[in-house]
């Protein structure tokens, strides 16, 4: 039975922790605070909570699932851990601190991962002594609905902890995809055109948004690529471009759109703002 | 079934590849009088399409001639000038996603008879396909344009005349950037169309589509922007041209990304 820690109970760390739980590993939840561990528990208890009321599960087994996670403000407990999976802020010198906790205090051979997913693997790597059992782990949100986990391999990251990894990731009931340490890795450096050249295609006068939207769908995306930006949040969707534009050097087919940041210094994000490319009441 | 009311009877099909054979058979299902004058060599009547051995017999008496050529571009052009010999007044539906409809028109003398369309293979999976009036596109050109697309049964959105178009040009992207990541040695095919797929919830995944499409198509089209647009984030994959050299051009082929 392998023992998860998770770092950071926020929306994607959260997210790692619940299905862990229901996949029946023991996890252990760290975060800064005692409060963002209760706020993390409280909110996956809401998500099972709804699945009990639909009759998916029994309370007593959601009771089991809250049972197998436990939760600390010190790094010590996690010494316990197989495998810990870090899910913080994108910030590069906070993740480099904790890895360096992580290496203080975790047994030899546990594998470190990080949920980075516009960090390089290999950056983070470097704050440890162990370079070879750090590798990247980058889950989609929401965790819990996203099957994709894709696995990345730092400079130094060795072939048995890809394979370990890997295994870890099936252990979680997600669907493993391996990829090197590039900026935006697979998912998010190939679909920027998705976004770029939609707005590169509303810029030229080619067609309006609304157009786009609908002849996109047309050919069966789920949503247009305006409604998808306005659903993940044009700040969001803005910084991803900006960063894998940045990390490629200037590569010019990743440039960002200025129609884009309009939007982001008009406040106008998207859903969450209730206005981003459409209005939402 | 044309909406107006005013079914098509008689439409000639130039094709050099699936995408006019597709529209061929389609069009043919639903009734329409169809002969088909192919430049691919394998010929070859299918359903109610008739083949016919040359661009006269097709063209002849002809309600609307469907240029459904894609590319080398000076096989197009050459089909076009005939045709301002062969027939002077029906309309020319004429596939714009490797060249834009005012360039196809610049090879004719009647540029007003010429509207392009186009949309990405294969039409079963295409709801709409975009219609590209050129800037001496007439009237009664777009007007038999649209006629054409409900009779194959499509909704039609009308959009700016360029290479590309909207869809095909966003896909063709995408599908390159999975082209060069796949090069540069990212990730595998399947990886890569596994991620796209369940990450993005695209309905294939990049490598797989352009297989379906033809990597031919797919190579033509970018190479078309990168032409028109002259910018470096139009340079089409170099593992996608040699795929073409190669003769690996997906799924039809036998062989593009997967083998078949």
């Amino acid at each position: 039975m392998t023992t998860l820690g998770v770092i950071g109970g926020g929306t994607m760390g959260g997210g790692i922790v619940q299905v862990a739980a229901q996949q029946g590993l023991s996890v252990i939840l760290w975060d800064v605070k005692q409060q963002f561990l209760d706020g993390s528990l409280n909110r996956i208890r809401g998500f099972l909570q709804r699945g009990v009321e639909r009759g998916r599960m029994t309370q007593e087994e959601l009771e089991t699932i809250m049972g197998r996670i436990t939760t600390t403000t010190d790094y010590e407990p996690l010494s316990a851990a197989d495998a810990v999976i870090e899910a913080v802020l994108e910030e590069a010198v906070l993740k480099q601190e904790i890895f360096q906790n992580l290496d203080r205090v975790c047994r030899p051979g546990a594998i470190l991962a990080t949920n980075t997913s516009s960090l390089s693997v290999t950056q983070i790597a470097a704050a440890t002594n162990r370079r070879q059992d750090v590798v990247g782990m980058h889950f989609f949100n929401p965790v819990p609905l996203m099957a994709l986990v894709e696995i990345v391999q730092g400079a130094d990251t060795s072939a048995e902890t890809m394979d370990r990894a890997v295994q870890l990731a099936h252990e979680l009931g997600k669907t493993p995809v391996r990829t090197a340490d590039t900026p935006g890795f697979i998912v998010n450096r190939v679909v920027r055109p998705f976004y770029n050249e939609a707005l590169r295609i509303m810029n030229d006068g080619v067609a309006s948004y609304p157009e786009i939207d609908r002849i996109m769908k047309g050919l069966g995306f789920r949503m247009g690529p305006f409604e998808l930006m306005d659903l993940i949040g044009n700040d969001v969707n803005f910084a991803v471009t900006s960063t894998i534009f940045n990390q490629y050097f200037g590569e010019p087919k990743f440039r960002p759109a200025y129609q884009q940041q309009r939007q982001v210094q008009a406040g106008a994000l998207g859903q969450k703002t209730k206005r981003g490319w459409y209005p939402y009441e | 079934m044309s909406e107006t009311g005013a079914a098509l009877r008689s439409v000639a099909v130039i094709a050099d590849s699936s995408l006019g054979r597709e529209l061929a058979v389609v069009l043919a299902a639903g009734g329409t009088d169809v002969r088909v004058f192919g430049l691919e060599g394998h010929g070859g009547s299918v359903g109610n399409a008739r083949d016919v051995a040359g661009l006269a017999d097709a063209v002849g008496g002809a309600e609307l001639i469907l240029d459904a050529a894609t590319w080398p571009r000076e096989r197009k052009r050459d089909m076009i000038v005939q045709l301002d010999d062969l027939v002077s007044q029906a309309p020319i539906a004429s596939v714009a996603l490797t060249v834009s409809t005012t360039e196809i028109a610049s090879w004719s003398r009647t540029p007003e008879r010429i509207c392009g369309f186009g949309y990405l293979p294969p039409l079963a999976d295409a709801k709409i396909i975009e219609i590209a009036p050129g800037l001496r596109t007439g009237d009664a050109a777009k007007q038999a344009t649209e006629r054409l697309i409900a009779a194959l049964d499509r909704e039609s959105a009308v959009v700016s005349d360029g290479a590309g178009l909207v869809a095909p040009r966003v896909v063709s992207l995408i599908i390159n950037e999975a082209a060069y990541a796949l090069m540069e040695g990212v990730a595998s095919a399947e990886d890569i169309d596994a991620g796209v797929r369940l990450g993005a919830n695209y309905p294939h995944g990049p490598l797989e589509w352009a297989d379906a499409i033809g990597i031919d198509l797919v190579y033509a089209i970018i190479k078309a922007m990168q032409d028109e647009f002259g910018e470096d984030r139009y340079r089409p994959a170099p593992l996608l041209r040699k795929m073409v050299l190669a003769g690996w051009t997906g799924r039809a082929a036998g062989r593009g990304f997967y083998s078949y």
